[in-house]
């Protein structure tokens, strides 16, 4: 991050300009106030704060392509792979008094895509605030997360199969509004053209969500999410409707680093050429504990429809989480997961991962 | 049904008569070590919300959207700055839609800019070093000095957004000064017997307490800022309690304590557990008894 406190002590100690021949500098008429040539590096603090951060993994799955797909992530059978999750450039800084500008490219093996790049209000009057840009449609709780911010390696199949690959995202506008209420209530609505389920095309949306945050205790805080997106359907297979409903419940003794997390949503899904009554259903449950500095655990459990190599049914997904922290800005996960498709098959899947940041600081998740 | 009709109509009419001890400003500090200072310099013209805890790490706070609502209506949000909050405040001031207390707003005040700041990083900066606060040493609500300094930036600030009552925070200010300045004399009176002596203690906490008191922290339980201490950090800590005379460790007592105790028991240091704010223990309750328990562990730990 580029210090500012740093640079102007650094200013403050910087030669005065050579003035070659002209000898002395222009007479100060007795003002000896000021610095001669102003700040030299002075353009440096206008720089946006930018950090990089990495994920990379191992990989290993007992399951065939078409057991796995779709998915984010199809791993070869029965191999031990290695390879780039993923490489996000953050570029973020207030742009004028009145809004400010957040820049994330992520960098993969499919080459560069803009994760997120837009602006966000800062001064509307009546508790409004407006994003605009390319964003996450404000939809369920993890699938507007950056992958920095999950705890688990990958996200729930449940998401990625009944919302998108990647989450719901694509250019457009989002109008959130703060309740002038005694606990955080916010409702958002949005129109954007996204990308919703498997790596189709973008389809106009449009979508709301009311979320609430309640302090139950000094040490509990609960938070309950309503979503809902509409698609401009034009053929069967898109996505129509989609509706999630998410509970994430925070429990943290306040003098200690531990803490407990109890997070879970559910999606339903309406293609165009559905009626509402066969609506796709999925969701998945999680609990994480920080247990010390260092320490990290979960489990979760997912249920998605099935993979592309079974004409229906369900697949059930146990996942478990060991995180090892060492500071701030690294973290090294290994994930095994056991699935049990349709007809009561089963596969493993393990993931190792470490992922590092550099530069700026960012803000905690919560 | 007329008996409640008459109460809530009471009730209604007592709330609206004015009352002269009304507070006008609603502040929001971002620790609680803040928000006594602005208690003692408000008084009861001033509402006071602290978003952090005493007994919490200022460091590890969570960016709870319970928190935004607090700020959302805040005439006046004061933070230490320095990066202290960098981790959890700038969400917060975005989601509360309060555009007054942006960095560098009207309605911000950001402590630091009233007071010199210690330990600044020299040469290469980078996160080898550990978790560092590359601005320099945000814990400077320790020091008497510092202290009376934000105070005073904290009336100033409090006269603009209440020109009426300006001259009732000017006095306040007179009076925490001289309290302050009153304490100062018994506790530097008890810790004149042991200037030069040193301590360990567990993060860069104590730069400017230590600074004030005329001590010296002989090494830090952390190898580097925000590093937990390893056991071979410890053990070689042993040879520097040897060396220069230590006695006594001390710890916040919202760090784990275990690596103070392993001291304890390696080399024979007493482990003191202190406030790490006001509001940390029961007895710090305000500033000055915050204050009154530092120095009561210093002297314990240089004895």
């Amino acid at each position: 991050m580029v210090n500012i406190a740093l640079l102007s002590l650094l200013a403050a100690q910087a030669a005065a300009p050579d003035l070659g021949s002209q000898g002395q500098p222009f007479p100060t008429g007795g003002l000896d106030v000021g610095s001669l040539g102003g700040i030299p590096i002075g353009k440096l603090m206008l720089l946006p704060d930018i950090a990089v951060i990495v994920d990379g993994a191992l990989g290993y799955t007992t399951l065939r392509s078409d057991q796995q797909a779709p998915s984010a992530l199809v791993l070869p059978e029965h191999k031990v792979w290695p390879f780039l999750q993923e490489v996000e450039v953050a570029f973020q800084a207030t742009v004028d008094p009145y809004v400010r500008g957040d820049v994330f490219l992520t960098f993969d093996a499919n080459g560069v895509s803009v994760e997120e790049a837009y602006l966000t209000t800062l001064s509307l009057p009546a508790g409004l605030q407006v994003k605009a840009g390319e964003i996450y449609t404000p939809f369920g709780r993890t699938s507007q997360l950056h992958r920095h911010q999950w705890n688990f390696v990958d996200q729930p199949l449940s998401m990625q199969r009944l919302v998108g690959l990647d989450g719901l995202s694509g250019f457009g506008g989002d109008l959130a509004w703060l309740a002038p209420l005694p606990w955080f209530a916010e409702l958002h609505l949005a129109y954007q053209a996204a990308r919703p389920g498997l790596g189709g095309v973008q389809q106009l949306t449009g979508a709301a969500r009311l979320v609430q945050y309640f302090d139950l205790a000094d040490w509990a805080t609960m938070g309950v999410g309503l979503s809902w997106s509409l698609f401009q359907a034009s053929l069967p297979e898109q996505w129509k409707n989609l509706a999630g409903a998410d509970l994430y419940v925070k429990l943290r003794d306040p003098a200690s680093r531990s803490y407990v997390l109890l997070q879970g949503e559910v999606y339903g899904r309406q293609l165009g050429g559905q009626a509402f009554g066969d609506a796709t259903w999925g969701g998945y449950g999680q609990v994480v504990w920080r247990i010390d500095r260092f320490w990290e655990i979960g489990a979760r459990y997912d249920d998605a429809p099935a993979p592309v190599a079974y004409a229906s049914g369900t697949q059930q997904t146990w996942t478990a989480l060991g995180s090892y922290v060492p500071s701030e800005f690294f973290r090294i996960r290994l994930q095994p997961s056991l699935a049990v498709l349709p007809g009561g098959q089963s596969g493993f899947q393990g993931l190792a991962n470490f992922e590092f940041t550099m530069g700026a600081h960012g803000a905690h998740p919560f | 049904m007329r008996t409640i009709a008459l109460a809530v109509l009471s009730a209604s009419l007592l709330a609206a008569v004015p009352s002269g001890a009304r507070a006008t400003v609603d502040a929001v500090t971002t620790t609680e070590g803040l928000a006594a200072v602005v208690r003692e310099v408000g008084g009861d013209k001033v509402r006071v919300t602290a978003l952090s805890r005493g007994v919490q790490d200022p460091h590890y706070v969570d960016p709870n959207p319970s928190l935004a609502v607090k700020l959302r209506n805040a005439d006046l949000l004061v933070d230490i700055g320095l990066e202290l909050e960098v981790g959890w405040l700038p969400p917060l001031v975005n989601q509360s839609r309060n555009a007054a207390i942006q960095p560098g707003g009207p309605r911000r005040l950001t402590a630091a800019g009233a007071v010199r700041v210690m330990d600044l990083p020299a040469g290469l900066v980078d996160r080898s070093q550990g978790d560092i606060h590359p601005m320099g040493n945000p814990h400077f609500l320790s020091d008497p000095r510092r202290v009376l300094q934000v105070a005073a930036a904290v009336a100033a600030r409090l006269g603009e957004i209440d020109p009426a009552d300006a001259a009732h925070f000017q006095e306040r200010l007179a009076s925490f000064r001289s309290r302050v300045e009153a304490a100062e004399k018994g506790w530097k009176a008890q810790l004149a017997p042991y200037a030069g002596r040193s301590v360990i203690a567990h993060h860069q906490t104590l730069t400017y307490l230590l600074d004030w008191a005329g001590l010296k922290a002989a090494a830090y339980l952390e190898p580097k800022p925000g590093i937990p201490p390893p056991p071979s950090h410890v053990a070689g800590l042993s040879g520097v309690v040897k060396a220069a005379g230590v006695k006594g460790v001390l710890v916040e007592n919202y760090y784990d304590r275990r690596s103070a105790e392993q001291l304890r028991d390696l080399a024979g240091v007493k482990v003191f557990a202190i406030p790490g704010d006001v509001g940390g223990t029961r007895e710090a309750t305000d500033w000055i008894s915050y204050q009154d328990a530092l120095v009561k562990a210093l002297v314990q730990a240089v004895q």
